[in-house]
């Protein structure tokens, strides 16, 4: 499947609908990250697993939805063709990640079996560096959209 | 107290083999392509998009919001 030759995506939508990928205004530039810095700050002070700490996530995704499906950015062409195994060895590894999380998870997290999440949440009790995951995880976001 | 040892050392090793695997693929005429070449050609169709920008909100939601 991988090695198929499969026609490309259409290189863009109709100019009206375009947006910049590119921020060429550095002011505009700085604006945007000091408003997704805030975002993240104030999203990290959310409370896990109330309302506020649901809508954090569901807005941002909203938004991305929206800009993916109304504005889409100009988009980075993907490749024509991808080598068989170079394709497999990323299957591979982000398969078996999410299938050791998932066993650990399965098991409720035992101690003597921990999920990535647990392991991860005592650090993202620092409020700082829960900020910094939730702007990584915007800025991916926006990575993802523009792909 | 090894079976948790050996769940850790399983994460670092994953999480480190995705890492080696982007080194490889920056390099010139490189067989392996780099993540988001990968995960572009992963969402050339919209079902492929969909299931990765899934996953992207999921992994907000596993980790930011519970």
């Amino acid at each position: 499947m991988a090695a198929e030759e499969v026609p490309r995506r259409p290189p863009s939508p109709p100019g009206w609908l375009r947006i910049r990928a590119r921020v060429r205004n550095p002011g505009r530039k700085a604006v945007i990250g000091a408003g997704l810095a805030a975002y993240s700050w104030i999203a990290a002070g959310t409370v896990p697993f109330s309302r506020n700490a649901l809508l954090i996530v569901l807005i941002p995704g909203l938004v991305l939805a929206a800009i993916a499906y109304g504005r889409p950015p100009q988009r980075i062409p993907p490749p024509e063709r991808m080598d068989v195994a170079g394709f497999s060895y990323w299957a591979i590894c982000i398969a078996a990640l999410f299938e050791w999380e998932a066993s650990a998870f399965k098991d409720s997290s035992l101690w003597w079996h921990p999920a990535l999440t647990t392991l991860i949440d005592p650090m993202l009790g620092a409020r700082p560096v829960k900020a910094a995951a939730i702007l990584i995880w915007l800025l991916t976001g926006w990575a993802l959209v523009r792909r | 107290m090894m079976t948790r040892v050996i769940t850790i050392i399983g994460f670092a090793g994953l999480i480190l083999v995705l890492f080696v695997l982007e080194f490889l693929g920056r390099r010139k005429d490189s067989r392996i392509p780099t993540l988001g070449e990968w995960l572009g050609y992963v969402m050339r169709s919209w079902a492929g998009r969909l299931v990765v920008l899934l996953g992207w909100l999921w992994l907000g939601w596993h980790y930011f919001s519970r």
